[in-house]
């Protein structure tokens, strides 16, 4: 309102006399000068704000839905049956009716890849699930009760993060055989220990902030400090998580089935797929190159949106 | 005295994994269904398939199995190949290992190299087209697995444009024979580690130029490429030289998807292949021993934090 009423005095072109109620002083109580004029914003809403301005996260965002929506409705748009079996059109290059051309049953590779991609995210979701319930209740109890059963809990996960990753998975892929159940076992087994020592260093380092401590000196309950303080300031935290092991869990996937040792039999994933066109690339490359651009767009995609993900969701970067 | 305390009980700890890590290979290896020799004794009579199964052991109960299994492991002693006759794990290490080694040190040397100047281009560059050239690159090469990697330069350089042979490996003769089947792996496996140190670098050495003591020495009129080189560099090298070992470590399982891409001869290659026939004891004897070289690299790369950066000390025993 001040500054207004400034503007108008030194603009010449609009010289007029000023009205009684002009020239009052602004008298303080209409300045509110306690009022925060700014729309009040969330956490999540800056974030947002942040995120939005970032174009390579953006270009990554729409990147993902259009995958999604491409997995999701792909086959019906299409219009082919993915177990169709076509003597007549076996190995076919990618045209109209094939997109993605077909394999060498004569079965539509788009549809095939759409429906392998949905199986290798759904795996890549339960998994990265898994890690962070377990990597959350784990890091949560070693925050809790501190002192010996934190230390003991942590010389486990000392141990568990020695175990080579590909070698546990390969034996116990080995062991509970080629099907989903084995393969999410073999996979998660020993991937949650990063996420429980993050939750576990961020929640002793929340415990130990000031206004943690001064929540709790102003006799907020614990559910309170852990709903209002704690969980928003994890959450970030798993998400750049989430974002990082699911590209991982689709990747690991790929690999088993391209070493033999993942999923086998009717099951169609993006590392099925890929192993099956390998055998192909000298004639039909297309077999090959298209599930594996599919893997290649969804993980950078995935690691494009955790890159700016990392900048908006850390507030010292304003 | 306290350094030692601490390493005695690191060690401790160390054995006390390894031993873990034994064990559980040991049972998950006893519960896998179906064993190596089924298939070998299926047309031979009873007799002779006993006498088989006597000779690997696996004719007795699991707990004296793994009695067995733990004494032969104090004493080096890992067994014999069920599907390869006479071969022991310590044959195949030595066999497979110089290939397994010369192709991790290739990939390395090239990888870390590059992908440290990449990384200097990138922080001493911050917001210019270098950057995000680099940003770009590594994202990319971070988001394409090795695997793809190899398949498509052995179907574009080898199938198509015969420059490198497809597959295989120099057979005998120094380290530096045979180098045209040496180039593709190579490449295929370096390009994770020129994502990795680029990141790794540009991070650490944009953390030191916030530091006062770079604006220190900016005012005392240093040039700007000295103050680079002598100042931001030398204290930027700390997290890349603890990454190190771990590299070296990860290059051992890393190989096995180039390994088998290229039907190269080494640990990886021979590790999934056992895998696979559920040749147990070499399982079991491949496991321990990588497993032992990843605790100690772990270990390793503890102290050498404590050596390369003067801020953390060894106290109590607690990191």
């Amino acid at each position: 309102m001040a500054e207004m009423t400034a503007r108008r005095i030194s603009l010449p072109a609009n010289r007029r006399i000023l009205t009684e109620e002009e020239r009052r002083p602004v008298s303080t109580d209409r300045l509110n000068g306690e009022q925060i004029a700014r729309r009040q914003t969330t956490y999540w809403r800056e974030a947002w704000h942040r995120l939005r301005k970032n174009p390579i996260a953006m270009a990554a965002l729409v990147l993902l839905v259009l995958l999604l929506f491409m997995i999701l409705l792909g086959p019906a748009l299409s219009g082919q049956d993915y177990v169709n079996i076509n003597a007549k059109e076996k190995n076919r290059a990618p045209d109209a009716v094939h997109w993605f051309g077909t394999d060498t049953l004569g079965r539509d590779l788009f549809s095939r890849v759409c429906v392998g991609s949905r199986l290798s995210l759904l795996v890549a979701l339960v998994c990265s699930g898994i890690q962070i319930l377990i990597g959350c209740a784990y890091g949560g109890a070693m925050a809790y009760f501190g002192g010996r059963v934190d230390s003991v809990m942590m010389r486990i996960l000392e141990i568990l993060n020695s175990f080579p990753y590909l070698l546990v998975t390969l034996l116990i892929m080995m062991v509970l055989g080629s099907n989903i159940t084995g393969l999410l076992v073999a996979m998660c087994v020993t991937s949650w220990v990063g996420t429980a020592r993050q939750m576990r260093g961020q929640i002793m380092q929340l415990r130990e902030s000031e206004y943690v401590k001064a929540a709790n000196m102003m006799g907020a309950s614990p559910v309170r400090v852990i709903v209002r303080h704690l969980l928003p300031n994890t959450i970030s935290i798993l998400i750049l998580d989430l974002c990082s092991s699911i590209p991982d869990y689709i990747f690991t996937e790929a690999s088993l089935s391209f070493l033999g040792m993942g999923l086998s039999g009717d099951v169609i994933s993006l590392g099925v797929l890929i192993s099956a066109g390998k055998t192909k690339m000298d004639f039909y490359p297309w077999q090959l190159l298209c599930p594996v651009a599919v893997l290649v767009i969804a993980v950078l995609a995935f690691n494009m949106l955790g890159d700016g993900l990392r900048d908006a969701l850390d507030p010292r970067t304003r | 005295m306290n350094v030692a305390k601490y390493l005695l009980k690191r060690f401790a700890v160390m054995v006390l994994t390894l031993y873990i890590i034994a064990t559980a290979t040991f049972f998950l290896l006893a519960l896998t269904p179906g064993d190596a020799l089924s298939q070998r004794v299926e047309r031979l009579p009873d007799k002779v398939a006993e006498r088989l199964y006597a000779r690997y052991g696996l004719d007795r109960p699991v707990m004296e199995r793994y009695w067995i299994t733990m004494k032969g492991l104090l004493r080096g002693d890992f067994g014999e190949s069920i599907i390869y006759e006479g071969e022991t794990v310590q044959s195949i290490i030595r066999e497979k290992g110089p290939v397994s080694a010369r192709l991790g040190i290739q990939q390395m040397l090239l990888g870390v190299t590059l992908g440290l100047l990449l990384g200097i281009l990138a922080a001493v560059g911050k917001g210019n087209v270098w950057d995000y050239l680099v940003v770009c690159i590594s994202i990319l090469l971070i988001s394409v697995p090795n695997l793809i990697f190899a398949l498509l330069l052995q179907q574009v350089f080898a199938g198509k444009l015969h420059w490198f042979p497809v597959i295989g490996w120099p057979a005998e003769g120094g380290w530096f024979s045979g180098w045209e089947y040496t180039v593709l792996p190579t490449l295929a496996g370096c390009f994770g580690y020129i994502a990795s140190y680029a990141r790794l670098l540009k991070a650490a050495m944009l953390d030191v130029m916030g530091q006062d003591y770079i604006l220190t020495a900016e005012s005392k009129g240093l040039s700007h490429k000295e103050v680079i080189l002598h100042h931001v560099l030398r204290n930027s090298f700390i997290p890349i030289i603890t990454r190190l070992p771990m590299s070296v470590a990860m290059c051992i399982t890393g190989s096995f998807f180039v390994e088998s891409v290229f039907s190269i001869p080494g640990l990886g290659l021979y590790y999934v292949n056992a895998v696979a026939a559920k040749d147990v004891t070499i399982v079991m004897g491949e496991t321990v021993i990588i497993a032992a070289i990843y605790i100690f690299v772990i270990f390793l790369t503890d102290i050498l934090y404590t050596v390369v950066d003067p801020r953390i000390r060894i106290s109590g025993g607690k990191r």
